[in-house]
């Protein structure tokens, strides 16, 4: 926060109404965020002044063949999906064009091929991740907001867990003040409800891709995700960053998330386990457990899966493991 | 004929009277049992397919003894009009169902027929026939979201049945 000061000193001022307070409220970051992300998309949408046809062919079981004309950078694969049937636009999670996984409510920029991905597709791996990344961008989502304004809840950049390993997860930091927090059954339940009520309003992910300034501006106050953002663009080689807007909150993800909130049907926030103590202060892991709405459980499998989800889920760094440790070892305890 | 109900009022009479009389049922029988070994899967009615199901199992029964046995050859010399058959019968037949001890056929219903009469309709066939299946599966793939996380559940169970044998 020290390092961004400066850049934004002006701008800042004018937010914070007296100088020692160097925090600003939970919901006024919100608004800042939700104003650049605004912005940026308004500037995306007016560079489209003409509009210019493409030709989108559906791939899939009763669509081969089938042509659609579309905008070329106004329509996105939901549009395309309200050409076809009811049954595609509420149950196409992800898209494909041309092989490549596009979330749902992103604009084509070119001819393409398409595909609609289910939940119940023969090879469904890339719903799954998705699915999986989108239930814990939901927790992050749930976590930032469920707390009260005085405290602080910094997300950190949260592995990407296999579906086989039981439970999603998302890495956090709170406020100093609550170290000795421990989540009881109450607040965890409490947790569930304000996720079965973003799920309620079935909010879609709306996908934005940015240049790396824009992001760092929009998280100009958070720290962890400006580093986050220097590292995805690190990463990717074409420089460009994919934020998320859903409902009110942005987020940054590493990969493309499914099209609504709705398409969960059972979701539950299972544990916030204590990991170390970073630099940042005390980490906690999160974990949720969740289904979608075509692929419901029986609530004994439920209660099943959902007492595996409440053990801590090890990510070992190597391999891409799922391996779960039997026995809680340190969630119980808090590391001094 | 199966054991049911009507089996038990029928007063001694075992079997459906269909055709123009016991001599007139046999031959009908043969004449559909002929068609189901040469095309392997057959649409009938529903009293005719099922009532033939019976003679087809028992048929191949027979098969499995070998063509070199007596009975086995009089018996399919009699239920196979065609008599280009017999060696399908004993050399295509009888050898796929040499592990299975029973039910080598599959009976499905089918719509009735959109004739004047409307007749109940079957599906008819020797298993293991290199036709489409009859049923499609139902499952879902192994790989959808709850089936991983189900493997990922007992794959768990298994590595703590195997540390508390340990």
């Amino acid at each position: 926060m020290m390092a961004c000061r400066s850049a934004y000193r002006v701008f800042y001022r004018r937010l914070a109404s007296n100088a020692a307070e160097a925090r600003i409220s939970t919901a006024e970051l919100r608004r800042l965020r939700n104003a650049v992300f605004s912005r940026e998309q308004a500037r995306q949408r007016a560079l489209v002044t003409r509009t210019e046809k493409i030709e989108v062919t559906m791939q899939g079981p009763g669509l081969q063949g089938s042509l659609l004309i579309m905008n070329k950078g106004v329509s996105t694969p939901y549009s395309c999906t309200r050409h076809l049937t009811e049954w595609h636009v509420n149950s196409s999670a992800l898209a494909l064009v041309d092989g490549e996984p596009w979330p749902m409510h992103l604009p084509l920029t070119q001819s393409c091929s398409l595909t609609l991905l289910t939940f119940k597709d023969s090879d469904p791996v890339q719903v799954n991740k998705a699915y999986w990344r989108s239930c814990a961008a939901l927790l992050g989502q749930v976590l930032e907001n469920s707390f009260k304004e005085e405290f602080t809840v910094d997300l950190l950049r949260s592995p990407e867990l296999p579906v086989i390993s039981g439970a999603f997860c998302c890495d956090l930091v709170l406020d100093p003040v609550l170290d000795a927090w421990t989540p009881s059954e109450e607040a965890l339940r409490s947790l569930t409800r304000e996720a079965q009520q973003l799920i309620q309003q079935n909010l879609p992910w709306e996908p934005l891709e940015v240049s790396p300034p824009v992001a760092l501006e929009a998280f100009a106050h958070n720290r962890c995700k400006q580093e986050e953002v220097e590292e995805m663009v690190a990463e990717d080689p074409s420089g460009k960053v994919t934020l998320y807007r859903c409902g009110d909150h942005i987020l940054l993800s590493g990969g493309p998330l499914v099209a609504r909130t709705g398409l969960c049907s059972q979701y539950e926030v299972t544990a916030v386990h204590n990991l170390r103590r970073g630099e940042r202060g005390l980490q906690r892991r999160a974990q949720g457990l969740s289904l979608p709405l075509q692929l419901q459980a029986h609530h004994t499998i439920w209660r099943k899966l959902r007492q595996r989800a409440e053990r801590l889920v090890e990510v070992a760094p190597p391999p891409a493991t799922e391996a779960t440790p039997p026995a809680p070892q340190q969630m119980t305890s808090l590391p001094q | 004929m199966r054991l049911s109900l009507s089996t038990l009022i029928s007063h001694g009479r075992m079997a459906r009277r269909m055709g123009l009389g016991p001599k007139s049922r046999i031959d009908m029988l043969r004449n559909i049992l002929t068609g189901l070994v040469r095309h392997e899967r057959i649409e009938t009615t529903r009293g005719r397919a099922d009532e033939v199901r019976f003679y087809a199992e028992k048929l191949i029964d027979y098969a499995k003894q070998g063509d070199t046995d007596e009975k086995a050859m009089k018996m399919a010399t009699f239920w196979l009009t065609e008599k280009d058959l017999v060696p399908k019968l004993f050399q295509v037949l009888a050898p796929r169902f040499e592990n299975q001890q029973k039910g080598y056929t599959r009976m499905a219903r089918i719509p009735n027929r959109q004739n004047l009469d409307r007749a109940e309709m079957a599906v008819l066939e020797y298993k293991g026939n290199p036709f489409p299946p009859l049923f499609a599966p139902k499952r879902d793939s192994d790989l959808t979201l709850l089936n991983q996380l189900l493997k990922g559940y007992r794959e768990e169970k298994e590595q703590q049945a195997a540390a508390k044998a340990d």
